[in-house]
């Protein structure tokens, strides 16, 4: 019989840590399959594409009406080529993501435990941590699909399009911003999903949930905000103060921002706990 | 309790485990088990509920003992170091269904830290040693149950491990998937390889176990080779079906057999037997059917079960010597 490696012969093998990627790309692999994916993802690929074409349309514009470069730069604020065009294009892909992401949940990590995929992986020699960390990864790449990259590829386009040498050296600071913010967006939505998939794997209550905490929370905020007449209570929605957040990476400084930040690390840190609790119980349990 | 101690192989045992107890919450799941484990096939039997699993996840590093220590390759069960000598093929494979067998192999080759070329090279290898390489383009759930016991022991085997605990692998599947599987163990096993079955079917066992653990409620009941606990078993009260012409006329001849303790009759045809000593039955059964000119049409032991044994041996154990 043919076994894989004579035993005498030696191979090399990855750190431990190198198995993070398969977990990812397995993650990966089961959510591209769905077809209700595609068309999430073409829905907030619209977006972009609509913000593709009016930078297009614009440098156009630019090139061929030269006079009205003015007029069109003031008539188009969010289109002229600053920080503020992608951080704008990155908060406004929310909603699309975080439907993306209800329906993705289950598929990432809510089967594995439902269905004992946990104990597969925990059986190689991986621990929890290694295992959670793959799952963030999936979910993180997932994000960036839908903000950072297109956001990224904006960018680019803007310079092309322009003086490529002028626009790229003067505000090479914004693809920093744009990397930031994504980073940031793919801990902290990463963790509070893996934590409600952990506790909740299956696909209609996380999905309730999921719409609860960035449907509900957001109108509520606003509600709050205005009967109040505090702007405090805009911070029970999640994905702006991310928001918030992400603009530090693009040198604006909200006046909420300390609120913020304690929201959205209060969250990971209790998402953190809430991941690792659950992962050593379903480990443990009979 | 135990009934003798384990045997111990020729070569050190790839697999010690010292009074490792393990339970969740309230229930006691594992109760002071200590057992080795040496090259070959060793058959882990019990019924539903009797630790089994508990102890493969012990074994395979899922899970901690609460008390006691289990070494594989001379590592803690729970560390990677030991992983990496142990391939786990699990009962259940629901989470792989959309995966085809091939990406499922490379992953775990990839979980074991093998790349490119690499992992490449092992999921082929594994697939031509399982018989699989010709269908592993297929998602998993469109296989056969045999197809995907090969496939989890593909798995299994990627990373060349020295020790495969198998969880169930036989269930579901037909005589001639068993015999193929049987066949596959048999020859890992020859390659050097401790293979651990679990099982809560005693007969499976007849042809493919060198060794065998019984566990029951928690405890290793009895350990040893096949030969050894069918001795144990010698006094074993076993329930027989006989389907026979004329039962009223057999009944009083079989009371006078020695092994035999009752007998009922249920007409038409059948005849219903305890017996005390099944190897001392079979034996005097043979030779009175062809005395007595009996035309047996059937002959079967009603009551095998797994839980049937281990209810005996629990008893046999708990007696005075």
């Amino acid at each position: 019989m043919s076994l894989p490696v004579p035993k005498n012969e030696t191979t090399t093998v990855r750190p431990v840590w190198f198995a993070v990627w398969p977990i990812a790309r397995t993650a990966l692999h089961l959510v591209f399959r769905r077809k209700l994916f595609w068309l999430l993802f073409a829905v907030a690929s619209m977006s972009f594409l609509f913000m593709f074409g009016a930078i297009y349309l614009l440098a156009t514009l630019r090139q061929q009406f030269p006079q009205v470069e003015k007029l069109l730069t003031n008539m188009l604020k969010d289109l002229d080529g600053s920080g503020t065009t992608y951080l704008n294009f990155m908060l406004a892909q929310g909603t699309v993501t975080m439907i993306l992401l209800a329906f993705a949940g289950s598929v990432l990590a809510g089967n594995d435990h439902s269905r004992g995929g946990l104990m597969f992986y925990l059986s190689r020699r991986i621990g929890i941590i290694h295992y959670a960390l793959g799952k963030l990864l999936a979910i993180g790449l997932l994000i960036s699909l839908t903000t950072t990259l297109p956001a990224l590829v904006l960018f680019l386009e803007y310079g092309l399009l322009g003086e490529p040498g002028d626009y790229f050296s003067e505000k090479y600071g914004i693809a920093f911003g744009i990397v930031g913010y994504g980073a940031l967006l793919s801990v902290a939505v990463g963790l509070l999903l893996l934590a409600l998939v952990s506790w909740m794997p299956r696909p209609v209550p996380l999905v309730m949930l999921w719409g609860g905490l960035f449907v509900f929370l957001p109108v509520l905020s606003e509600i709050l905000s205005d009967e109040f007449d505090n702007s405090h209570w805009g911070l029970l929605n999640f994905w702006r103060d991310v928001y918030i957040l992400g603009s530090r990476c693009f040198g604006e400084v909200d006046e909420l921002f300390e609120g913020a930040t304690g929201v959205v690390a209060g969250v990971s840190v209790c998402s953190i706990i809430a991941i690792l609790f659950r992962l050593r119980q379903l480990q443990h349990r009979s | 309790m135990t009934l003798e101690r384990p045997a111990t192989t020729e070569s050190s045992p790839l697999v010690e485990v010292r009074n490792a107890s393990k339970w969740f919450g309230p229930l006691m799941a594992l109760n002071g088990i200590s057992l080795e484990i040496g090259p070959g096939i060793t058959g882990l039997v019990g019924p539903n509920g009797a630790g089994k699993t508990t102890l493969l996840k012990l074994l395979t590093g899922q899970s901690q003992a609460s008390l006691g220590e289990i070494q594989v390759c001379g590592h803690d069960a729970w560390l990677a170091k030991a992983k990496a000598h142990v391939g786990f093929c699990p009962y259940g494979d629901a989470t792989w269904d959309e995966l085809s067998g091939r990406r499922l192999v490379r992953v775990t080759a990839g979980l074991h830290g093998f790349t490119g070329a690499e992992a490449r090279r092992r999921t082929e290898s594994v697939l031509e040693t399982v018989g699989m390489a010709d269908r592993a383009d297929r998602p998993v759930r469109t296989y056969s149950k045999g197809m995907r016991q090969r496939i989890k022991l593909g798995q299994a085997l990627v990373h060349d491990p020295d020790l495969l605990v198998l969880d169930e692998p036989l269930n579901g599947i037909d005589p001639v998937g068993r015999e193929g599987l049987g066949d596959l163990f048999l020859r890992l096993a020859k390659a050097g390889k401790a293979v651990l079955i679990s099982s809560h079917i005693l007969n499976e066992m007849d042809h493919l176990a060198d060794h065998i653990l019984f566990v029951c409620r928690g405890k290793l009941l009895a350990s040893g080779s096949l030969e050894t606990i069918r001795d144990v078993l010698d006094d074993y009260p076993l329930k027989m079906r006989i389907s026979c012409a004329a039962p009223r006329r057999v009944a009083p001849q079989l009371m006078a057999l020695e092994s035999v303790k009752s007998v009922t009759v249920q007409p038409p045809e059948d005849l219903f037997l305890e017996v005390q000593n099944p190897n001392r039955f079979y034996a005097e059964f043979g030779e009175f059917a062809t005395a007595h000119d009996v035309d047996v049409h059937r002959l079967k032991a009603t009551d095998t079960s797994a839980e049937a044994v281990f209810d005996y041996l629990m008893e046999r154990a708990s007696r005075p010597e």
